[in-house]
């Protein structure tokens, strides 16, 4: 069911080059080389999506240090049948990302910093790959099919790492509704990303 | 502009009157408390429908991670985690089909740390221990290249020239590109609980120092690139009197040859120490002895073992 992403995420990755999977099968026997390859195909994907949750440069380097640290201790429970290795790992990544930002000092230094924020330019302006562009559009467009409420649920909670109660009391509705524009508005995305079959 | 939406007429909704099934958005945004994860999880393990979505959400999450612009990380990070690769163990593969039932997080690290040294095996061999004795032949040769280069006499590139004789000035003289980063990475690391562990091997001390370097709350960094563009980088903290020292693809010398490391300060240069480069990906080593605020750190190629005073031109010289 993840053959799509997959393909695409292995977009921007030479055709020699070997494949994340297999990196990390190799990284779960031990193999120093293959993480350091590994880490440089992925990382700057990953230190992108947590300095997008977290905000912060370095609070963000440091959850991505305990990201690859955690790559390295479980590569050996990664399972190639039940998805591509760039899904275990972002996977990953936004969940350690998440648990930071429910750490109560980060939490308060994030808001700080989401205060000063432009919220209006939500894209991190290093320069973009042409792959970027074509998934940051896809899923712009992908986006735009949610409803405006489906989609600041959405935007809040996988992006600013509210919790759902967050979220609720953010927007002032019932935890119930928000539950209710989560799974509708993931479950639009992921027909109109063409996520599973 | 609602036009596909559910009209949120089920807004009674406050969360108490649950059907587990609801929480599958919020499941796969993280965006559950840990408690109410473990509820939605135990109700995936009797549905197989729930299952499927919750797989499937999951994915549709990680698809707009990839909207999301890259960022490249520093590159004292990479060198940071190489380094704590020898000291972390892994888990060991599961064997048994119902061993993979279990979530991964709920599995005991092995305690056998893999076999491993760190890129940029370093030599503990120090200066004073050096030529002469053991490996005459390598010595000669050694010397015989470090005066071809110094007698070379060609006047290079102005980025050559900078760093020509470096420990021959005072340090402000080397200051040239070293812009320092206060930049603090890193904080937690594994390898700390091995401090002080009298059986560790050099490669795990390297290891302990390095992180312990990028985790002190005054850690600096300063980077620059070698004569022959590749980047170098120096971390250093002040408080700890440590620094250590990160090349991207430093060549690998010969038997006859190592990198050697030097302190210099105000009273010239002080050997820290020597190491070679496995020839792939980032070489790095922790400097012996103490660093001085305001030393300068360089390397030179010497003869295998290290000379008392340089004998080359540094390959790169960096001020910290």
């Amino acid at each position: 069911m993840l053959d799509l992403m997959t393909a695409e995420f292995n977009f921007d990755a030479s055709s020699t080059a070997p494949s994340k999977e297999e990196l990390l099968a190799r990284v779960a026997e031990g193999d120093q080389s293959a993480f350091g390859e590994l880490y440089d195909q992925i990382a700057p994907r990953v230190l992108g999506l947590v300095k997008r949750v977290l905000i912060d440069h370095a609070q963000s380097e440091e959850v991505t240090q305990e990201i690859f640290l955690e790559i390295w201790q479980t590569a050996s429970r990664y399972e190639s049948q039940r998805g591509g290795a760039s899904t275990w790992i972002m996977t990953m990544a936004h969940r350690r990302a998440i648990d930071r930002i429910r750490s109560s000092q980060a939490g308060r230094d994030r808001d700080t910093k989401i205060g000063i924020r432009d919220l209006a330019v939500p894209y991190d302006h290093v320069a973009e790959t042409v792959e970027v562009k074509i998934e940051h559009e896809r899923v712009a467009k992908a986006m735009s099919r949610l409803t405006e409420l489906q989609r600041q649920a959405v935007s809040l909670s996988y992006f600013s790492g509210y919790s759902h109660r967050e979220v609720a009391d953010h927007l002032h509705i019932p935890l119930g509704t928000v539950k209710t524009r989560l799974r509708d508005g993931l479950i639009r995305l992921r027909d109109e990303l063409g996520v599973g079959s | 502009m609602s036009g596909t939406d559910k009209p949120d007429n089920d807004l009674a909704g406050n969360g108490s009157t649950d059907n587990p099934a609801d929480l599958a958005g919020a499941y796969a945004l993280h965006a559950l408390s840990a408690d109410e994860a473990a509820e939605y999880e135990r109700y995936l393990t009797w549905s197989e429908e729930a299952r499927v979505e919750a797989a499937e959400l999951s994915d549709t999450a990680v698809a707009l991670s990839l909207s999301v612009a890259p960022v490249q990380p520093s590159s004292g990070l990479k060198a940071s985690l190489m380094a704590q690769l020898a000291t972390t163990p892994q888990l060991a593969p599961l064997t048994t089909a119902a061993d993979s039932v279990k979530p991964a997080g709920s599995a005991a690290p092995t305690d056998a740390p893999p076999a491993a040294t760190p890129f940029g095996s370093a030599s503990s061999r120090v200066a004073e221990a050096a030529p002469a004795s053991s490996d005459d032949k390598g010595s000669a040769a050694g010397q015989g290249s470090a005066g071809e280069k110094g007698s070379a006499g060609n006047q290079g590139s102005a980025a050559e020239r900078a760093q020509r004789r470096w420990f021959q000035r005072p340090a402000g003289y080397l200051v040239a590109a070293a812009a320092a980063a206060a930049l603090f990475v890193g904080g937690t690391f594994a390898g700390q609980a091995l401090y002080g562990d009298p059986s560790q091997d050099f490669a795990q001390v390297q290891a302990a120092s390095l992180a312990e370097i990028n985790a002190a709350p005054d850690s600096q960094r300063a980077s620059t690139q070698t004569l022959e563009g590749q980047d170098a980088t120096l971390v250093w903290s002040g408080e700890l009197g440590l620094s250590a020292i990160i090349v991207d693809d430093l060549p690998a010398l010969g038997d006859d040859q190592d990198y050697q490391l030097w302190y210099i300060g105000s009273s010239g240069p002080v050997s820290a120490g020597t190491f070679d480069s496995d020839g792939s990906g980032t070489a790095w080593r922790v400097l012996d002895g103490t660093m001085s605020a305001g030393d300068a750190v360089g390397v030179t190629v010497e003869p295998a073992g290290g000379s008392e005073q340089p004998t080359t031109d540094p390959i790169v010289a960096i001020q910290s």
